[in-house]
């Protein structure tokens, strides 16, 4: 499978209020641009997938058994924070004191064929996932776009993919397993322990360590994912049809520009194929293509929509789990807010707007999706279908002069910022956003009385 | 517990006994511990089993050649630190320096 480039759809993908919480951001930006230096022989440090969050925790353990998790949990001092697999741009992970992984804790415990379920383990990563309940005769309804993460991790942050039908990847658990901060294994569904249960399908891993997730999932099914160019505003008047008449729908916005990338995937029987090959490249090809334009005044604009447009397009029939997520290899940083379905459209014309008004040198694709509303507490989705709109740039650059500009568009749309995902807000105002985020305080409360699940991002976000 | 993940990590991942490296005199095969078979299969392989997407695939003799040629210990940097599309610490939390540099030769085909 071949699927990047600045002549497909990937390369287009690349070809491609402020105050204190927006200050938040930028010091946030300033103080970590530069890691810590790697001695050879000393204990390493930890960093995310950008690179961008960092820091040296005293151990890092990776426990064998749930037995073993709860135990450590229980007994361990200072500060302890699980870490998934490293993919959040948020500070979720970052500490001091021990990081837990969850890499011995993975695969499917069991499966329920009658009802279409598995339990799974949480340090499952995504991309083993579907293989392995291929193989058992299920699959997830959705997915993201990528799959480095665990199990843990994606649910953690509520990660979601596109489908105004389809949910987040929260909304599909049934059931889960706690090691709590106290060291018990405390079993939660819908019916028991249900407050638990409500706050720990996104619970920023502040309320413990989930070892096991029970999915609801779906019969195996094929996808097939086309790509398109439009006009941007011809796109927008049809965001309903789009939407309405496509399983899944997402479509990439470029900055500066008046043409969009448009995704459809819907299922079908065909035999697997490719058609259309991706570059590797594509978003550095998309970089230099928007700097070389850039310097052309009056034809600059034109031609860079031209070349967009001649970038290509792509076709690719296969399982859902292998059409769903892609490889990504250029690195980026990332902000994401959810507003309300309707209000999308708008919010993107603000944003693209303030953009050129500003005259933002950012080039990296907008990338737009639907998602259902659900009823995790947590979640970007709760109780309101979302319009998720993602801001990227690349690792290497710095991402606080873009970030911050945009970030007060996101507000004023009443967005709710995605956990995993690089923002400016604090509890106060996270609290206006979540209807159910005082209930979930009040839950890590009586979980974790002393805070030793709390780290510096986390004490922001939640007050405490 | 692990039995889901157990079938191709019970294939003990031998490159030396693919042929893959087979331009090059024959060395010894490479294998992995268990554990760093497991590491292998859970983060390596999501981009170095991969053909293109841009990173070395696991016994290329093309895509290593000028790699080998800095040396185990700017691969181990890096690795640990990112480069380019490279996540720092190729995603495996739990690896040691240990656990890396035996990937890394083993993706490399070093010695």
């Amino acid at each position: 499978m071949n699927r990047r480039s600045i002549t497909r759809r990937e390369v287009l993908r690349a070809a491609l209020a402020t105050g204190a919480s927006l200050s938040l951001l930028g010091s946030l930006a300033r103080a970590q641009a530069q890691p810590p230096a790697w001695l050879d022989g000393g204990p390493l440090p930890w960093r995310n997938w950008s690179g961008f969050q960092h820091c040296r925790p005293a151990r890092r353990l990776g426990p064998a058994s749930e037995a073993e998790l709860a135990a450590l949990l229980r007994d361990a001092s200072g500060g302890i924070r699980p870490a998934g697999a490293g993919h959040s741009f948020s500070g979720l992970v970052p500490s001091d004191g021990a990081l837990v992984f969850l890499d011995n804790l993975a695969g499917v415990v069991d499966v329920d064929a009658e009802r279409l379920q598995a339990e799974v383990w949480a340090g499952t990563r995504l991309a083993q996932l579907g293989p392995l309940l291929d193989a058992r005769g299920q699959a997830m309804p959705n997915l993201p776009d990528i799959d480095y993460q665990t199990l843990g991790g994606a649910l953690a942050t509520s990660t979601h993919g596109t489908g105004a039908l389809l949910g987040s990847l929260s909304s599909c658990v049934v059931g889960l397993t706690l090691a709590t901060p106290g060291g018990e294994l405390l079993e939660c569904d819908a019916t028991h322990n249900a407050e638990v249960f409500h706050a720990a399908r996104s619970s920023l891993g502040a309320l413990g360590v989930v070892t096991r997730f029970r999915l609801q999932n779906a019969p195996p099914f094929k996808l097939v994912e086309k790509t398109a160019w439009r006009d941007l505003d011809e796109l927008l008047a049809n965001l309903a049809s789009l939407r309405g008449d496509n399983r899944c729908f997402e479509f990439y916005a470029f900055p500066h520009s008046q043409v969009a990338l448009e995704i459809t995937t819907n299922e079908t029987d065909v035999e697997p194929y490719t058609l259309g090959s991706d570059d590797p490249d594509g978003l550095q090809l998309l970089q230099t293509l928007f700097a070389l334009t850039r310097r052309l005044p009056g034809i600059g604009t034109k031609l860079y929509d031209a070349l967009l447009r001649r970038s290509g397009t792509t076709e690719h029939a296969d399982g859902s789990y292998r059409v769903l997520t892609h490889p990504r290899t250029t690195r980026f940083n990332e902000m994401e807010y959810t507003v309300p379905a309707e209000a999308g459209p708008d919010c993107l014309r603000e944003l693209l707007r303030t953009i050129r008004e500003r005259e933002l040198d950012v080039c990296f694709p907008i990338e737009c999706r639907y998602v259902r509303e659900d009823d995790v507490w947590l979640s970007m989705f709760y109780r309101r279908p979302g319009f998720s709109i993602s801001v990227h740039q690349f690792a290497e650059l710095d991402f606080a002069p873009y970030f911050e500009a945009v970030e007060p568009v996101f507000w004023k749309y009443e967005g709710r910022p995605h956990w995993g995902k690089l923002h400016g807000l604090d509890a106060q105002r996270l609290e206006a956003l979540y209807p159910r985020f005082r209930d979930f305080l009040d839950v890590r409360r009586a979980l974790d009385p002393r805070g030793r699940l709390v780290n510096a991002h986390l004490h922001t976000l939640l007050g405490v | 517990m692990h039995a889901s993940l157990g079938g191709p990590l019970a294939l003990a991942l031998l490159v030396g006994a693919c042929g893959c490296f087979a331009e090059r005199e024959a060395a010894p095969p490479i294998v992995l511990s268990e554990a760093n078979a497991r590491s292998y299969q859970v983060a390596c392989a999501t981009c170095h089993a991969r053909r293109g997407i841009g990173a070395p695939v696991t016994g290329v003799e093309a895509d290593w050649r000028e790699r080998r040629e800095q040396g185990i210990d700017a691969l181990l940097v890096h690795t640990v630190d990112g480069y380019r599309g490279m996540p720092p610490l190729g995603s495996c939390g739990l690896c040691t320096e240990d656990d890396f540099r035996a990937l890394i030769r083993y993706m490399a085909g070093l010695p």
